[in-house]
């Protein structure tokens, strides 16, 4: 009879190279899910709360970015936007709008339109700090605000 | 004088098959333990505050309070619920469970409030989120307050 894998008398040979294309695929799919998930805007110093409860960000968004570091020894908050640290709530409310005006000319990848601001507030900074970026973004006109967290500890 | 003829195929090496599916297997073997230990970025989301015109009756809404304290400890109107250390807090978890149980069972909105003072620290805020969110409460809102 014609037709069939495997070698002579109908026995079924070990194939080696469709196990060579699914590990290489294998290999693909465990590379690009440990890769993916490397965090791109990260900031020295910067320590974000554990929340495994917390939803999967969704990176698809127009998202102005406020990084809230505590510096221990002054008891004060720094703000930092795209790098650059601000002192004064002002100045990021004024980053924010900035962000906002540009975010608006460029249309999300995602299906949720809406401009939002990203708070990735270090896990000792104050609940009054925090709330400093939360009147700076309603300044800013913006009422859509995500808290940024890890899903687990170390790492 | 004897010739000798030469086999273009001796001392060449051909291409080893095993040893590339031992190297490959290592390597998904790293990538699958990596995948598992990976930190990811999560989020929780959330709308500020305003103005909305309404054009039906608003519900009654269950609105209970968790207080921050600035050293940490939590308390579910005004009843300890976790120390300043403890960061799984099971007691306000299973209360937070109860209360959404409660409210659904009854049809009104859990609305939950967390007031935290003014040193309390953001880590701490987030815990409580996270109970909520593992509660099923969605309705939160943040209110600053004075230590006592």
């Amino acid at each position: 009879m014609g037709g069939g894998g495997g070698g002579g008398d109908g026995e079924p040979e070990f194939q080696i190279a469709p196990m060579i294309d699914v590990l290489l695929v294998m290999l693909i799919f465990f590379m690009s899910i440990t890769s993916a998930q490397v965090i791109k805007v990260n900031v020295k110093g910067l320590n974000l709360p554990v929340s495994p409860n917390g939803i999967k960000k969704d990176s698809t968004r127009n998202e102005a970015i406020v990084n809230v570091l505590w510096d221990a020894a002054k008891k004060k908050p720094v703000f930092n936007i795209d790098g650059r640290e601000y002192k004064e709530l002002k100045q990021v409310a004024e980053q924010i709008k900035l962000i906002k005006k540009a975010g608006e000319r460029v249309q999300a990848k995602g299906a949720n339109q809406e401009f939002r601001v990203v708070v990735r507030g270090d896990r000792e900074c104050s609940a009054l700090s925090i709330n400093d970026v939360l009147n700076a973004a309603g300044e800013a006109g913006i009422a859509d605000v995500s808290f940024s967290v890890y899903n687990k500890e170390g790492g | 004088m004897k010739r000798v003829a030469i086999d273009p195929n001796e001392g060449t090496v051909g291409f080893q098959i095993a040893p590339m599916i031992d190297v490959v297997f290592v390597i998904m073997l790293f990538f699958m333990v990596m995948a598992g230990a990976v930190k990811v970025e999560k989020e929780h989301n959330c709308r500020l505050p305003g103005t909305v015109e309404t054009t039906k009756e608003v519900p009654f809404a269950d609105e209970q309070v968790i207080s921050i304290t600035a050293k940490g400890e939590i308390l579910f109107n005004e009843e300890p619920m976790a120390p300043a250390g403890d960061k799984l807090m099971p007691k306000l978890r299973d209360v937070l469970k109860r209360v959404k149980a409660n409210c659904d069972a009854a049809k009104t909105p859990a609305v939950l409030t967390i007031a935290s003072e003014h040193e309390a620290k953001h880590g701490r805020t987030m815990d409580v989120l996270d109970c909520a969110a593992e509660a099923g409460i969605t309705d939160v809102s943040f209110n600053l307050v004075e230590a006592e």
